[in-house]
């Protein structure tokens, strides 16, 4: 469903001169599946996903995404991917129905299958209540939600979720993830990026770690525990890191 | 380019504006309500000031160092009360009287009038003493005419008439082009600023723009959406200023000398066809304000960011259609390729109903050719990562 292909992002600036924020990445997600991207800040997790969704374009290398090259059809990209990243936000003037039918009206969904797929999402997430109330008066949680409802509306075959349970409390965070776990059943494939570990061992069928630009492995928690010896995911990622474990 | 996609952003982004309460301030509130107040208050406060420099001339009254008894009472005539004071500039100066005027004998005597021109009372008080003697002076040329016996016509061996072939449309409609093209072009650009930055500058500063960016509108969707709905907001705002300013004129309780100005502006000519042709003039003016704009506001972080990028353009706009405005200029088919300035000329002569259609036709298609290079370049930025993605 997704392949990564050698993918590379060059930035210049004049503090930084030129860098390398992601550096010739490669790896695949299959179908019904939730590839988990970890690293530390910095690391070109965004950006690589950036990449993916095509807001950015590749210095060298591809992706292609269900069949469509970020290069060659960034829209036909656009119109196969939910794309939701941690600093995205709502506007604040308008309310969560008018949000979800705006986002719906973009991506060419005929007005009935829109009503009936928002109200689908809305009982799904627990959005009923406020779905008339301005953005701007609802609580973060309430956000998020509104957030994961416009990145499922259109019922994309691929998921790209970049911290999206960021600053929420429990019972938001179990809501959101119980959506991403009735996606992936459902076949969709999703390409997760959070700092949370517990979160990535027990939502991520494989799992990839990125620093510094570059891929240092992916696989299974297995694969991982079998490739360092560590057993919890907070342990692996450390050690892939070269950083000291906790004591 | 998709027309129903176009269609869900300009939706969207009018939805949004019409939210936005410093949007609404800009576009709606200044041309409907603080325009016409304001207008109202200082048209208000000319005829007080008028009223209140008579009645207080008519207390104060006039200090008066006369001896020849005609001219005492011609200056009695004023209707202003008359008192004796020593120091006549220092009685004017101290405002013990509206204005004094002392006799200061010769052959011929002299008369001086002292006044205070910077209070407008005693500068009002001058000026009736001024025609009372004027038609003093007259009356004692005729009496020694007729006193010599030469006929009185001797003082007018011909007279002089100035006519002005111009007519009432025409006066009306150049008062009117002097300032209308001015007011309504600057208020197009600062009408428009806020809504512009808050859908480039402002949207990255709240962030929401990503989502737009990932959505499969292309981005050349997302620009003439947003420009479309920019321009709605620039357009709508030069027309609200434009019928706010007629009513403001034409419902203006103007006194005194102002009179004549409102009787001249009450012949204002507009009809539907001035109308029609002034807001297809303005249409592509509107275009191309909200691309050029858009086009800068997009390289702004942050609201303020916009703001501070946006404002030297209004001072631009200014000039051009401060000149345009200014009677004097012929307008001819190069002039009209100058932008803003052909716009706020071509109103003028469409005011004053002596509008080529040559020029006319040149103007606007200048003006659209003007907007769609700015809505090219729009574009061209919009689909930059460094402009969209300035951190």
């Amino acid at each position: 469903m997704i392949q990564v292909l050698e993918i590379s992002k060059t930035f210049h600036d004049s503090k930084r001169g030129t860098h390398a924020a992601v550096d010739r990445v490669s790896f695949e997600v299959q179908a019904g599946e939730v590839f988990g991207l970890l690293g530390p800040n910095g690391a070109g997790k965004t950006t690589t996903l950036r990449l993916l969704a095509t807001l950015l374009k590749p210095t060298s290398g591809t992706a292609v995404l269900n069949g469509c090259d970020v290069n060659t059809a960034p829209a036909q990209v656009r119109g196969q991917i939910g794309f939701l990243s941690g600093d995205m936000r709502l506007y604040a003037r308008l309310t969560p129905l008018e949000i979800l039918n705006f986002f719906g009206e973009l991506n060419g969904m005929e007005p009935q299958w829109r009503a009936k797929r928002i109200n689908q999402l809305m009982t799904l997430l627990g959005m009923h209540d406020f779905a008339g109330v301005r953005t701007d008066k609802l609580s973060t949680g309430m956000k998020q939600k509104t957030a994961i409802a416009r990145t499922m509306l259109h019922d994309p075959p691929i998921l790209i979720l970049d911290e999206p349970s960021s600053g929420l409390d429990v019972p938001t965070a179990r809501t959101i993830e119980s959506a991403i776990m009735d996606a992936k059943k459902s076949g969709k494939c999703i390409i997760y990026s959070t700092h949370v570990m517990e979160e990535a061992e027990y939502l991520c069928d494989r799992i990839g770690v990125i620093d510094n630009g570059r891929l240092k492995t992916t696989g299974t928690m297995q694969q991982l525990r079998e490739a360092t010896g560590k057993h919890r995911l907070r342990e692996i990622f450390l050690d892939l890191l070269g950083l000291p474990q906790d004591k | 380019m998709r027309f129903p996609i176009v269609q869900a952003i300009y939706k969207k982004e009018m939805l949004d504006l019409l939210r936005d309460r410093r949007t609404l301030i800009s576009m709606m509130i200044v041309p409907l309500v603080v325009f016409p107040v304001l207008f109202r208050v200082a048209t208000a406060l000319t005829s007080r000031i008028e009223e209140q420099s008579e009645t207080e001339a008519r207390t104060l009254g006039i200090a008066a160092r006369v001896t020849t008894p005609s001219l005492r009472a011609a200056l009695e005539k004023t209707g202003y009360p008359l008192f004796e004071r020593e120091d006549l500039p220092a009685s004017v100066e101290k405002k013990s009287v509206a204005a004094a005027v002392e006799e200061i004998p010769g052959n011929p005597p002299r008369i001086r009038i002292y006044v205070d021109n910077s209070n407008p009372t005693s500068s009002a008080a001058g000026d009736k003493i001024r025609t009372a003697i004027d038609e003093l002076r007259v009356e004692r040329i005729r009496q020694s005419l007729q006193n010599s016996g030469v006929p009185e016509n001797v003082l007018t061996p011909f007279t002089v008439t100035r006519t002005n072939v111009a007519g009432a449309r025409k006066m009306a409609g150049s008062a009117w082009g002097n300032i209308l093209g001015y007011v309504v072009l600057l208020l197009m650009f600062t009408g428009g600023m806020y809504p512009i930055i808050d859908m480039t500058a402002g949207e990255k500063e709240r962030k929401t723009l990503e989502a737009f960016l990932a959505s499969p509108a292309t981005r050349r969707e997302i620009v003439i959406g947003k420009t479309f709905a920019a321009m709605t907001a620039i357009f709508l705002t030069a027309m609200l200023t434009l019928g706010s300013m007629v009513y403001s004129l034409k419902n203006a309780r103007l006194g005194g000398k102002s009179q004549e100005f409102k009787q001249m502006m009450d012949t204002i000519p507009l009809d539907a066809g001035t109308i029609a042709m002034i807001a297809a003039l303005l249409i592509p003016v509107a275009i191309f304000a909200a691309a050029l704009m858009f086009t800068i506001a997009l390289f702004a972080r942050s609201f303020k960011e916009g703001q501070s990028y946006l404002t030297p353009l209004v001072f631009v706009v200014i000039i051009p259609a401060l000149m345009g405005g200014l009677p004097g200029f012929e307008l001819t088919p190069a002039l009209c390729l100058i932008p803003i300035f052909n716009a706020s000329m071509m109103i003028h002569s469409v005011l004053v109903g002596d509008a080529s259609m040559v020029n006319f036709g040149v103007t606007l298609a200048a003006n659209l050719v003007y907007a769609g290079i700015a809505a090219l370049i729009a574009t061209r930025m919009f689909e930059k990562e460094s402009v969209l993605f300035r951190t």
